[in-house]
């Protein structure tokens, strides 16, 4: 709770903050906010409690999520530093609505009623789509945000009818409430309850981009800002993919059955589509987008298994994924704006010669993505596999998912190849500010440790 | 494997025990990061200095320890991994066996460190040579230190890394990269035998840590079943390829390639003896196998007097010494065959020093000779070099067992546990023992007495080694005369101090079979005669080779000429190459090249480029579907949630 007061306090300082002429301290600023509430949500660590009539509950499960979505925010911030130096005038909203969309991921963590739910999704989302298009004289920028809040506004209404026929069917929005109604009606209670809950499903599946509900994703990232598609593709993710499965844990592990084989279907259907639309495309940015889209299916395979384990290799997925996707998006955005816009594998042809950091942090990132062991992505595999095969019968998910990460090593190992093996046409070297370097090399040792030591995080649940 | 009582940790000792193999480690990311920037006596600062803090601590830890009642302790650091029940942690595991391995592979790993500092100095890679050397320690100190067998085996790999990258450290000469190549797959064969003893272990035991490994083995009654038989008979072969016995040993010779250190730290003093410390510390084990155990002794006697054969006739100074560190190791396993455990790890640390002041002897004289190693070319060195000979000499007169150098209190005690053991085997070690004598002085004298039979400039520019190459010789000598007292023989009235020190050890083993560690068995009459018999044949040897290389002044056949058939068969190696090379290396590349062209060609790439093609194709179909227009993506995805629905309620 603490958390969500002063990442609200925060924002409305960093507006204020934007009056001022300088815009050079709002990064260390925001930095410092985000840092303050790192170290304050732990201190929720063992100490639940629930706030609002019990309509927010603070638990480990909130605080260790929280956690990893401050941390993810808080290291994606530095490669803002562009915005500066072109001394955005935005600037401070901009940071600002970073902070507000942050409350409203929190909340989704920690909602115990779904009309939380619901306003946790509303606030990340309408912050989301004015990031997305925040570029405002660059058209893509602008497609992007109107595409997204069209097909976002979509589904919210089918999100909504979701929830309002669940509480017709339980007359209750509680958590609790609607299990305790289920779990005495074997689960099912009546056809709206069935609806109802597969709308719920449709709708959280289209937030976290899975397909069929995907479509909009390989546009919008493409159009919006890179430090947004950072933002989009970790932080909004890990929120949707955890409030999935709170949902699903506490409201209807009774009614598995009902939700159970819709669920593994659209699970297949974004391995499938999420990998094998990434290996066509030539623009990296483009690839990346599919990439989020296949992240998000082992991410629901974690669901599917519904165990003991599921939330603790959630959590540890969701971690590796945003430090090695926040690596990408980093040195994809010197990339590109060095390189004369250009997003294509292409645009980083040598740059193992010209610039061997940013080279080696994209390789490893590239190769925790893949799932490469020595990474904290081989344990993310691993841990989500394991969870998965504790059902004997769910085995061939397995096998399917190995062969989609087999066809993932393609596409994310293409870059690594341009780095190193194809020679530079513009051999110039990125400038890169030593602050950003800095973090850079920070993630790629974190990375590299989570694959020596993943026990620092994966016993944490 | 004594008992654990009680696991031992505070933060300090916690902290300490980490920087042990932390600090070499830190010396190897330094030195292999700038070693391009750093000057030369930088790189060797950091080299030395890191290993030097090391063995300091090292020397700290094994005063702790005493002061504490010798109580052997874990230190647990994290949960390395965990998958079902297994459950392995980071741990060490400090009891007297590794705190002397600790002391041993520091203190010698310092000394040889600080001679390479000379050694290389006029070396462009002398940067890459260091990293190098600190990541060996690095990965030595985490086998010995380990407190399960994943920890031992993860050191195993590292120090076979390091071994090929060292080996091959000239890189630019085909012949050494093959030779580091053949090492490399040599041990290869070696560690399959080691992680399949691992496995069996691990589902045998349930676990792979040793304090839970050998409470568990310490309960289990009948010697010699096959399962017990299967794990050492495993782990033994992991020993033969690290630690070069039959028929895994023809690396060990060609390991020569590499810089002189390099032979000493590694394919002399530490590393190859990996196998006999493996052995040591599974003693619980090996003892519910005395198959396993006899088919040691065998092995390692018949290895003794292969290499030492071998090491009569050869020309090369550094092949004399690997052939004699082959029959040496051949030697230890003899002894742990006899299960005389604390002899053979006696063994070990005396052969630690001599041979390590051998190899670094044989440096210096290559040093002087401007890397001239063949022997022939060589004579007359001692008024040039007469530190390095005198040390050269110590270490001769070591190895040979003439008392009371060290190797003389190691192998007779090692003897005497063979002959009351088995007297053929105690019959082939006296033999291979004349042998060392003989072929240690033969290479004495053809190399410091006599005339020189180099070419006439090259007399000039032969010049002793700087101080920071012959200080570290004279510490090994030092070491050579007087490390004998740690285990000077019960005859003469003192204590066995290495022997009671290693005691606490066999304690589980004691209570399984308490007969193999009954000492006495051989009268004080038998063993003076023994010890006569052992110090006579090599005095003998001495002799002959004297009279062989010093009254009639022979040198060594050269290279075209035509030898006696026996002598031919030895210079040649008993063929073993080429028997290896026709049974199995040309076998198996026919094989690898058949199976390459029919199923990696046709099968694999077919099978591969086919699904490539598959994907490629799919995913264009799919990016059709991605068209950018919203109507068709809300149609689409407006179908699915009907379809989603329709299938829900109408057909599930």
């Amino acid at each position: 709770m603490t958390s969500i007061i002063l990442l609200s306090i925060f924002g409305i300082i960093n507006l204020f903050v934007g009056f001022m002429k300088s815009k050079r301290i709002l990064l260390p600023l925001s930095l410092l906010f985000l840092a303050v509430v790192f170290g304050a949500n732990l201190f929720s660590w063992n100490e639940a409690q629930s706030y609002f009539n019990h309509m927010l509950t603070i638990d480990n499960y909130a605080v260790a999520f929280t956690g990893i979505m401050v941390l993810a925010t808080l290291l994606l911030l530095p490669f803002s530093q562009h915005y500066i130096e072109e001394a955005n005038e935005n600037l401070a909203e901009f940071y600002s609505l970073l902070l507000f969309s942050l409350v409203g991921a929190i909340m989704m963590v920690s909602y115990e009623n779904m009309l939380m739910l619901f306003i946790g999704i509303e606030i990340l989302s309408i912050a989301m789509y004015v990031l997305a298009g925040s570029d405002k004289r660059r058209l893509r920028s602008n497609e992007a945000a109107l595409k997204y809040f069209l097909m976002g506004a979509f589904f919210t209404g089918v999100l909504l009818f979701g929830i309002v026929l669940i509480y017709g069917a339980t007359g209750s929005f509680y958590l609790t409430d609607i299990a305790a109604t289920a779990a005495v009606n074997d689960g099912t209670v009546n056809a709206m309850f069935t609806l109802g809950l597969l709308l719920l499903v449709i709708g959280i599946s289209f937030k976290i981009s899975a397909a069929p509900f995907h479509f909009w994703a390989p546009d919008v990232y493409e159009g919006t800002p890179t430090l947004f598609t950072s933002y989009m593709s970790t932080v909004v993710k890990i929120a949707g993919v955890a409030a999935f499965y709170k949902l699903m844990a506490a409201a209807f592990a009774a009614s598995y059955a009902a939700w159970f084989p819709t669920l593994i279907a659209i699970t297949v259907l974004t391995l499938v589509v999420g990998n094998i639309g990434a290996v066509v495309q030539t623009n990296f940015k483009r690839m990346l987008a599919y990439s989020s889209v296949s992240h998000a299916g082992y991410l629901l395979m974690a669901l599917v298994a519904f165990n003991e384990r599921s939330d603790a290799s959630i959590l540890f997925y969701s971690l590796s994924y945003a430090l090695a996707t926040i690596v990408a998006f980093a040195v994809l955005q010197y990339v590109s704006e060095q390189r004369n816009g250009d997003e294509t594998y292409a645009a980083f042809n040598g740059l193992g010669k010209t610039n061997p950091l940013l080279a080696f942090a994209m390789t490893v990132a590239m190769c925790s993505l893949s799932g490469i062991p020595l990474t904290a992505g081989f344990f993310g595999k691993l841990f989500v596999f394991t969870a998965v095969v504790q059902d004997a019968r769910l085995m061939w998910l397995v096998v399917v998912a190995v062969l989609m990460a087999a066809v993932g090593i393609y596409y994310y190992f293409k870059v690594v190849i341009a780095m190193y093996m194809q020679p530079a046409a513009d051999a110039a070297k990125i400038r890169i500010g030593s602050f950003a370097s800095f973090m850079l090399i920070f993630i790629t040792v974190f990375t590299i440790l989570l694959g020596i030591a993943p026990a620092l995080v994966s016993d944490l649940l | 494997m004594q008992e654990i009582v009680m696991p031992r940790m505070n933060q300090d000792m916690a902290l300490l025990c980490l920087l042990i193999p932390l600090l070499p480690f830190i010396g190897f990311l330094l030195n292999g990061l700038g070693n391009r920037k750093f000057s030369k006596g930088l790189v060797g600062f950091i080299g030395c200095s890191t290993v030097l803090v090391s063995f300091l601590i090292s020397i700290y830890l094994f005063l702790d320890f005493k002061a504490n009642g010798s109580q052997a302790y874990t230190v647990d650091y994290y949960n390395w991994i965990s998958a079902g029940s297994l459950r392995i942690g980071f741990s060490f595991l400090i009891d007297q066996l590794t705190l002397l391995m600790l002391l041993m592979v520091t203190g010698i790993g310092f000394l040889i460190h600080l001679y390479s500092a000379g050694y290389m100095s006029h070396d462009e890679g002398i940067g890459k040579f260091f990293s190098f050397l600190n990541l060996f320690m690095f990965s030595m100190l985490l086998l010995v230190m380990g407190s399960n067998y994943v920890m031992m085996f993860v050191g195993w790999e590292g120090v076979g890394l390091c071994s090929y990258l060292l080996i091959g450290f000239w890189n630019k000469n085909t012949n050494y990269n093959n030779a580091a190549k053949k090492a490399f797959i040599m041990n290869r064969i070696g560690d399959l035998g080691f992680l399949l003893g691992i496995f069996l272990i691990f589902i045998t035991f349930g676990s792979v840590s040793y304090p839970q490994v050998f409470a568990e083995a310490s309960k289990l009654t009948g010697l010699d079943t096959p399962v017990m038989i299967g794990i050492t008979m495993f782990l033994f072969i992991g020993a033969m390829g690290k630690s070069a016995q039959i028929p895994l040993f023809t690396w060990l010779p060609d390991a020569m390639a590499g810089p002189t250190p390099v032979s000493a730290l590694i394919h002399a003093a530490t590393m190859v003896t990996a196998g006999i410390y493996m052995v040591i510390r599974s003693n619980v084990l090996f003892i519910l196998a005395p198959t396993t155990l006899e088919v040691i002794a065998i092995i390692g006697a018949a290895t003794a007097l292969l290499a030492a054969t071998i090491g009569l006739v050869q020309n090369d100074i550094k092949k004399v010494l690997a052939y004699s560190t082959v029959s040496q190791l051949g030697y230890m396993f003899l002894a742990l065959g006899v299960m005389a455990f604390s002899s053979s790890m006696f063994h070990v640390l005396m052969h630690a020093f001599f041979k390590a002041l051998l190899f670094l002897g044989a440096g210096s004289v290559i040093h002087a000779m401007s890397n001239e190693q063949d022997m022939r070319r060589m004579g007359g060195l001692r008024k040039a070099l007469p530190v390095t000979f005198i040390t050269f000499l110590i270490g001769t007169l070591a190895i040979s067992g003439i008392p009371p150098f060290a190797g003389f209190f190691s192998k007779d005690e090692l003897l005497a546990h063979v002959f009351e053991h088995n007297k053929i085997l105690w019959g082939v070690g006296v033999l291979a023992s004349f042998m060392t004598a003989f072929y240690m002085f033969r290479a004495l004298f053809l190399t410091f007495f006599g005339k020189f039979r180099g070419p006439e400039e090259q007399k000039h520019h032969l010049h002793e080694s700087p101080a920071v190459m012959t200080v570290p010789l004279i510490v090994l000598a030092i070491l050579s005369t007087i490390g004998g007292f740690l285990g000077i023989p019960e005859v003469f009235g003192a204590e066995h101090v290495l022997g009671d020190y290693l005691a606490p050890l066999y304690t589980y083993a004691r209570s399984i079979n308490p007969a193999a560690f009954e000492t006495g068995a051989v009268s004080h009459e038998l063993e003076f005669i023994l010890m006569a018999v052992s110090v006579g044949v090599a005095v003998l040897a001495i002799i002959i080779a004297y009279f062989m290389y010093i009254k009639k002044e022979e040198v060594p056949a050269e290279e075209n000429a035509r030898l006696a058939p026996v002598h031919n068969l030895l210079y040649q190696k008993y063929y073993i190459d080429e028997l290896y090379n026709s049974l199995i290396v040309r076998p198996v590349m026919w094989l690898s090249n058949a199976v390459h062209r029919l199923v990696d060609v046709i099968v694999v790439d077919g099978i591969v480029n086919g699904v490539g093609r598959m994907v490629i194709l799919s995913g264009r179909t799919l990016r059709y579907a991605q068209s950018g227009a919203i109507g068709f993506y809300l149609l689409v995805m407006v179908c699915s949630i009907a379809l989603i629905l329709f299938l829900n309620f109408f057909i599930g």
